[in-house]
């Protein structure tokens, strides 16, 4: 066997290795309920903005909190915090990705938001995020 | 002017036979397709200018506030005036190549005219059978599918209604989307240049002799990909707000690994015209180059990226044109591989210690990292797959697959990897000579480079004090020696331009642009791994913030600063000094103070002002578009925006004055901090009292003490005017938004009265964030070396072949890239 050979096979073999690693972080859209059975555990929720409950950002009292209500893909209804300021046109959002966990009183902790504005011709979308 | 666009539809079809009346016909009518390409964009910028708004494209993406610098901006912000870009640039490196490439003129032509071909088929806009061919930006905005049936449309005098356009979208109008776009393009457009020489030499047979002509292409090509990538790092640097230039967005990818591909290309044919080693691989990499370029543009264009990227464009309904655009160059490989056995390869294997060896390695590294990222990136293409072909209900998923959850560490633990043995790589691989190295000669030139190296490393991660250990002492790890690799890519290239060389920069190139790479690896490293945020908000941080459990999921970023109100800020003590609006423009100016004290003297060792600044309407709504503004030393940046302010619709002021009776030496507290009546002022002075005659006046001197040791003087004053009316006039601490009224005297308990109301609405502040990058200019000025680097090799290159235009043996002093 050829020298280039071996090390076309050892690539191939580091190639699958990446891949694999890479998928397993792969993670799914998941609902409220999963996040709430599996209490600690990140997950990415897709859900849209609870306009008939209040939202809440006192830069005043604490710059890094926001607080909302999303109702996810089973009509679930959750308040979600987020550490962070309120992000640009938040209520006009069309839906919002939510990456995050849920804790022990059922409200859901998250450190990005991913919104999907709509507007007449283009479907601009604004992620916010810290950085962790 | 549709006249002129589908007019030169029916021209560029102009396909070259190899005669060469047949040539010359293809070649005129490459040439008018061009000029009528000049035509068209010179019509399209005419209709900006002047604000045509009668076409849909400059009423949707400009409009008369729009300052004229930001046009071309505007040009290019949507899909159809960057797809005219890109045809532009083919269009000149077509008249180029048309005037360079002699013999190759017909097969590269050919090439270039076909993918000319599915380019303006994008611009057309007509139906055929039903089906939506391309868009056509000029489009009359009464045309338009959405306004069809509205009133208006039949009017005949509708311009009178449509004032203004629909504007620039805010975060694109900024200088470095004005020049960003067309170096990107140029670079994309380029690619198509080393695909068509490959895509010539397989289908003439001509398997060897395209590679020389081909190789200042590769070179130009890698340089403007680059530079357009890295601008497009320093737009979003200097204008977005996701802290810093590179993401992993889908976008930002989609760019990226073409470049790598492209890279890998240009290594394995200097690889192959050194040792005859390696040229199916050139086919490959050239050919999957523009393949990618390909569907990059499908994955941004597309809408695919929808649910995962900031910023891609929405689907115009070309997907589906996209697709076939993509699928039209796929059968080069089937070419390549029908003709596999044609292309000549060296039956001899290589030697460990020869050059080609650790060139060909090195591609396939950077092939696996452009595996890896296309395989993330492409997320939303599998669940389309999965969903399309029935997998997902044969598996039993339930749910589509989302993106990982930590992104960036996602690419980066893989990603570090490859750029260490890329930097290694880079630094020892030119040491070697093609066919073999003697091993003492090897080893006894790259000892110093090595230990140089060596030394660099830990003195910088001792001095520089990097111990970023978010995920872990493995991460830490992979850091320092990414750090080592970086470093000895950019010493060890030095050290070749000398030793290697004999100090001949001309002939340098390679070497130029490896150190600048070695220096874009070491900024990245050092940029990412000690980036700090400076505005981290202390204030809340006891009640079990900062050492709490949630510490980490909640960085506290956000930090709140009131007018005139100074903060510590890392070791800064920063104010927000008022905003401003310069007349002419629609965006507001924050003044952002910063002071940095001697702790122990209290002088002040440096000062300036940063204006960060943000759109805060859009088109008549209320939102916060901001820019960033970032102070630039040598060694760092200070990076500083906005993330919220008040908004200014009028909330009423609920809070109530409460009486407190006092007397001299008593405090009142209130909930910032206490303040002490000191004692009573028989002649008060107060910037909202004038004194008049018969005034009886007494003044309240107050000290008010904070929480944050700040202190500050009140004084209220009672007054009798003309012995009968009461007067009194409060004395306000606006940061605290602290009110204090002097309401009665009690001359027999020796007391006074004084009314104390904390306003809850507080409207004067901003939230804003703050980092520290340090050395980010070692990443930029890489980015140039790099550039200069390519390009000093692709004249280079150009030289040798215009010296030896005959020579069919490899050169034998040859010099790799």
């Amino acid at each position: 066997m050829k020298k280039s050979n071996i090390v076309l096979l050892v690539l191939i073999a580091v190639a699958i290795g990446v891949i694999v690693t890479v998928a397993g972080d792969f993670s799914t859209y998941e609902t409220f309920a999963t996040a709430r059975q599996k209490e600690g555990k990140e997950f990415q929720v897709i859900g849209t903005l609870d306009t008939t409950k209040t939202m809440v950002y006192d830069a005043a009292k604490d710059a890094n909190l926001f607080t909302f209500y999303v109702k996810d893909k089973s009509g679930d209804v959750c308040k979600v915090i987020y550490f962070g300021t309120k992000p640009t046109d938040f209520e006009k959002a069309e839906s919002v990705v939510l990456t995050g966990k849920m804790i022990k009183d059922g409200e859901f902790h998250c450190g990005k938001i991913l919104m999907k504005c709509p507007s007449k011709y283009k479907n601009d979308q604004v992620a916010v995020g810290n950085k962790v | 002017m549709v006249a002129t666009a589908s007019y030169w539809v029916s021209v560029r079809t102009g396909d070259e036979v190899k005669r060469n009346s047949w040539r010359l016909q293809g070649r005129w009518a490459f040439i008018i397709q061009a000029a009528s390409v000049f035509a068209v964009f010179g019509c399209l910028y005419f209709a900006l200018y002047n604000h045509y708004f009668e076409y849909k494209y400059v009423w949707r993406n400009s409009s008369r506030d729009l300052p004229v610098s930001l046009l071309l901006s505007s040009f290019w912000s949507d899909q159809e005036g960057s797809f005219m870009l890109w045809s532009i640039w083919q269009s000149i490196l077509g008249l180029v190549l048309i005037r360079t490439t002699k013999r190759w003129e017909a097969p590269v032509m050919t090439m270039i005219s076909f993918a000319q071909v599915c380019l303006s088929s994008m611009l057309i806009g007509i139906f055929i059978l039903d089906y939506k061919v391309g868009s056509n930006p000029f489009l009359l905005l009464r045309h338009a599918a959405e306004n069809q049936g509205l009133p208006w449309v039949n009017s005949p005098n509708y311009l009178n209604f449509i004032k203004d356009g629909n504007g620039l979208n805010l975060s694109l109008q900024n200088y470095w989307m004005v020049i960003h776009p067309p170096v990107l393009f140029l670079g994309f457009a380029s690619t198509v240049v080393p695909f068509a020489f490959a895509f010539a030499g397989l289908w003439t047979r001509e398997y060897k002799e395209w590679i020389k002509p081909a190789l200042p292409w590769a070179l130009f090509s890698a340089a403007a990909l680059g530079l357009g990538i890295m601008m497009g790092a320093a737009w979003a640097y200097e204008s977005l707000t996701f802290g810093g230039y590179w993401a992993w967005d889908p976008v930002e990818n989609a760019s990226l690994v073409p470049w790598l591909t492209l890279v890998a290309g240009i290594h394995t044919l200097l690889a192959f015209k050194s040792s005859g080693h390696a040229l199916k691989a050139t086919f490959f990499f050239f050919f999957i180059t523009f393949i990618l370029i390909l569907y990059s543009t499908f994955l941004t264009r597309s809408g695919v990226l929808g649910d995962t990227s900031v910023h891609s464009f929405t689907d115009l309904g070309m997907s589906g044109q996209l697709t076939f655009f993509l699928f039209a160059f796929i059968p080069a490989f089937g070419m390549l591989i029908a003709r596999r056995k044609e292309i000549p390869t060296v039956h001899k294997e290589e030697s460990t210690y020869s050059r080609e060896f650790w060139l060909f390695i090195g591609s396939l590294i950077l092939m696996i990292a452009a595996i890896q990222i296309t395989f993330t990136t492409s997320i939303p293409v599998w669940n389309k797959l999965i969903n399309n072909l029935g997998i997902k209900k044969l598996l039993n998923l339930t749910n589509d697959i989302a993106p990982p959850s930590d992104g960036v560490f996602h690419y980066n633990k893989i990603q570090i990897w490859v750029a260490i043995v890329i930097g290694i790589l880079s630094a020892i691989v030119q040491f070697l000579k093609y066919k073999d190295t003697p091993r003492g000669e090897f080893t006894r030139k790259l000892m110093i480079p090595t230990a140089l190296a060596l030394i660099a490393t830990v003195l910088s991660g001792w001095l520089g004090k990097v111990n970023y250990d978010t995920y872990g002492a493995g991460f830490l790890m992979a850091i320092y020696l990414m750090m080592f690799a970086s470093y000895y890519a950019i010493i060890a290239n030095l050290a070749y331009i000398w030793i290697g060389q004999k100090g001949k920069l001309k002939a340098a190139g390679a070497s130029v642009a490896h150190i600048g790479f070695g220096m874009v690896l070491l900024g990245i490293v050092i940029t990412s791994s000690k980036k700090e945020t400076i505005s981290i908000d202390r204030m809340k941080m006891l009640d079990g913030g900062f050492f709490g459990a949630n510490s980490k999921e909640n960085p506290r970023e956000n930090l709140m600063l009131p007018r005139n109100f100074p903060v510590q800020m890392g070791d800064y003590h920063v104010t927000y000094a008022g905003d401003s609006l310069p007349a002419g423009e629609s965006k507001t100016y924050y003044l952002v103070r910063y002071e940095r004290k001697d702790p122990t003297s209290g002088k002040t060792l440096e000062a300036f002002t940063l204006h960060p600044d943000a759109f805060l309407s859009n088109k008549g709504e209320q939102t916060l578009t901001p820019n960033p503004d970032s102070k630039h030393y040598w060694n760092k940046d200070i990076f500083t925006y906005i993330t919220a302010v008040p908004l200014k619709e009028d909330d009423s002021d609920t809070a109530t004055y409460q009486p407190h009776v006092v007397a001299q030496g008593d405090s009142i507290f209130f909930s910032n901090g206490y303040m002490v009546m000191e004692g009573l002022d028989p002649q008060p002075a107060n910037r909202n009292y004038q004194a008049e005659p018969n005034d009886l006046a007494v003044g309240a001197t107050l000290k008010v003490y904070t929480k944050n040791n700040d202190q500050y003087n009140l004084k209220p004053i009672y007054l009798i005017r003309d012995s009968s009316y009461e007067y009194n006039i409060p004395d306000t601490v606006a940061p605290l938004s602290l009110y204090v009224r002097f309401s009665k005297i009690l001359p027999k308990d020796k007391k006074v009265e004084l009314e104390v109301k904390e306003s809850t609405v507080f409207r004067d502040y901003i939230v804003m964030k703050a980092f520290i990058f340090p050395f980010i200019n070692v990443l930029w000025i890489g980015v140039i070396v790099t550039v200069i680097g390519f390009i000093m090799s692709m004249f280079q290159r150009l030289r040798q072949n215009k010296e030896k235009p005959a020579v069919k043996k490899p050169l034998t002093k040859e010099r790799a890239v």
